[in-house]
């Protein structure tokens, strides 16, 4: 039996405040300061009776743990692709396959390809990156919680921030994208004159707000069916159908203007419709974003967030009992 | 924080009521204040809880089988600032629970759990790791997932290592290559390299070999001699001997006793009936 020398007693002469900082340096590990914003002193844990948490300490908090979730997301995309030979390369090489398959089945198959040079897969291609950009999002965001068990069990933490990573990371793998697409449009013109190329327009501003309206609308759903799969673990695979229905009915396949009249509708009651109408109006036409199309992607993004946030962080407090 | 002194003594209180309405002013020389305290939750009995098996029981209208359990019965207890608190109990007996309430992971069903000071948790070993990636970078993950800043993590990162005494080469290799010691080792290193008013250990220090669970009960005997509240979770009853002033033991959620840490285990002992074999003293 191991004996080490008591310590017993000890705290009699321990009567200031533990948090005073008067670390020796004569141990092996000099300890660090932890951030002294980041938890309150005193901190009080009660029996939840209201559906959210104090929302502005949560906020705060989610807030200054935010490098947490940029390095998880970092650090992941790191580690998923360190036993790949092609590496971050396949993040491009996915959807660009699966725009040329794409492509065969709507224009050579189909039989209606028309003399507009290879417009038609630079608007596959767009609609693709964005769309999986969206669903990167949604589909790792739902698994975050429950693939996060020993996090969620053993550190307390906004959970939140987990699907925020997966977001981040989505949006990382996301940008490498954008100049194999712009590459692809490039020679497409110069390979197929007939090919649509917008020229150098302000319009190209409108790029950032489509990825930010996105991206909420993404992160939003995903802390729908983060929450969801807690609950029921087959949400995952639920959410592989919906994805795929999703796309269909998305405008990736097919040309926003083939929509008219009522069947417009369909193009706001999804959550990417208008942003991947945006999208091509502005890679394939060069044309800004309409008034309605603007209105559609701001209205998914906040409300997704705002339904989103509101079922996670209400639920978030169980997580650790579900999970 | 708000502070105000009783008039029949010397105490000084904490005002709390901006943090909970009905809770009463917290004695300042304590670090956790534990009032009647029940964590009860309901598992589910089913093999998987899934969507399907959901929809199947509300078409036939019936209810999902689920179970109580009460983690925590009415729990009241007081650990003052710079304590080492030991937890002794059988399996199931609601020691990581009352950890993770206390931590602020799991939510109390009733009662009140007040916390003066910044929390360290170590519950389990390689919380935050990714085994793809090297110590190195683990080292920064868990440093993050345990509320340090990236500059904090990133200038400690040589000295962690070091104190996780791996062999040559090992902290740029990926952390699925190590030895469980090793791994053991390394999240403790990150785990103690932080500066916590209050450290709650689960089993921790059973990590490395001899050598390393020496430099462990060092390093913690440097914690509490900076005055740090600590509260360890062991079935390796030297630890709770030998590091901790206090001791309680539990059973079935509810605290049977408290007192010196001798006496708690000896108790603790002669309720299990295996007398005082060196096994019980090890860690295990």
């Amino acid at each position: 039996m191991r004996r080490f020398c008591s310590l017993r007693n000890r705290h009699e002469s321990a009567k200031e405040p533990a948090c005073a900082q008067k670390w020796p340096r004569d141990g092996r590990l000099t300890p660090m300061p932890t951030n002294q914003d980041f938890a309150p002193k005193i901190q009080v844990f009660e029996p939840h009776r209201a559906s959210l948490p104090p929302l502005i300490p949560y906020i705060k908090e989610f807030w200054k743990r935010r490098t947490f979730a940029i390095e998880l997301a970092r650090f992941n995309d790191k580690a998923e692709y360190l036993d790949s030979r092609l590496g971050k390369v396949w993040l491009v090489l996915n959807p660009l396959l699966l725009g040329l398959v794409y492509y065969l089945v709507v224009t050579i198959i189909r039989g209606g390809h028309k003399n507009n040079g290879l417009t038609t897969l630079d608007h596959l291609l767009i609609g693709l990156f964005t769309f999986y950009f969206a669903q990167n999002c949604i589909t790792a965001g739902a698994q975050s919680i429950t693939m996060g068990g020993r996090l969620i069990l053993n550190q307390a933490f906004p959970r939140a921030l987990l699907p925020f990573a997966t977001a981040i990371q989505a949006f990382q793998q996301f940008i490498p994208t954008i100049p194999v697409y712009v590459f692809i449009l490039v020679a497409g013109k110069y390979f197929y004159p007939a090919t649509q190329v917008p020229g150098w327009t302000y319009n190209f501003l409108w790029i950032p707000f489509i990825l930010v309206c996105v991206g909420l609308t993404g992160f939003g759903l995903a802390l729908v069916f983060a929450t969801l799969n807690v609950y029921f673990r087959d949400t995952n695979k639920l959410l592989s159908y919906i994805t795929r229905i999703w796309m269909y009915l998305s405008p990736v396949l097919w040309l926003p203007e083939t929509l008219h009249g009522a069947g417009r509708l369909l193009l706001y009651v999804n959550p990417l419709g208008p942003a991947l109408t945006a999208t091509s109006d502005v890679w394939i036409s060069g044309k800004g974003p309409h008034g309605l199309i603007i209105f559609g992607c701001l209205f998914w993004a906040i409300s997704s967030i705002l339904v989103g946030g509101y079922f996670f962080i209400s639920r978030e407090r169980d997580f650790a009992i579900r999970i | 924080m708000r502070r105000r002194t009783d008039v029949n003594s010397d105490k000084k209180f904490l005002d709390v009521s901006h943090m909970s309405k009905s809770a009463a002013p917290m004695p300042e020389e304590l670090a956790i204040r534990i009032e009647d305290l029940s964590i009860s939750y309901k598992v589910s009995l089913e093999a998987k809880r899934t969507l399907k098996n959901a929809v199947m029981r509300a078409s036939l209208r019936q209810q999902a089988r689920t179970r109580s359990i009460d983690a925590i019965k009415r729990l009241t207890l007081d650990v003052p600032h710079g304590s080492v608190l030991g937890i002794v109990g059988s399996n199931g007996a609601g020691k990581s629970t009352l950890m993770r309430c206390i931590a602020g992971i799991l939510s109390p069903t009733d009662g009140r759990v007040t916390v003066n000071g910044k929390i360290s948790t170590l519950l389990a070993l390689g919380v935050g790791f990714n085994p793809a990636l090297s110590g190195r970078d683990n080292i920064i993950l868990g440093g993050l997932a345990s509320g340090l800043t990236k500059e904090e993590i990133e200038s400690k990162t040589d000295e962690i290592a070091e104190f996780a005494a791996l062999p040559d080469g090992f902290i740029d290799l990926p952390v699925r290559t190590y030895s469980s010691g090793m791994y053991g080792r390394l999240s403790f290193s990150v785990a103690v390299s932080m500066t916590p008013d209050i450290l709650l250990l689960d089993e921790a220090l059973s990590a490395g070999d001899a050598a390393f669970k020496e430099k462990s009960f060092e390093r913690m005997r440097q914690l509490c001699a900076e005055a740090r509240t600590i509260l360890i979770v062991s079935h390796a009853l030297a630890t709770v001997t030998d590091l901790c002033d206090t001791a309680i033991w539990m059973h079935k959620g509810s605290m049977l006793s408290r007192g010196k840490p001798e006496e708690i285990v000896d108790q603790y002992l002669k309720f299990l009936n295996v007398g005082s074999l060196p096994s019980n003293y090890e860690d295990m």
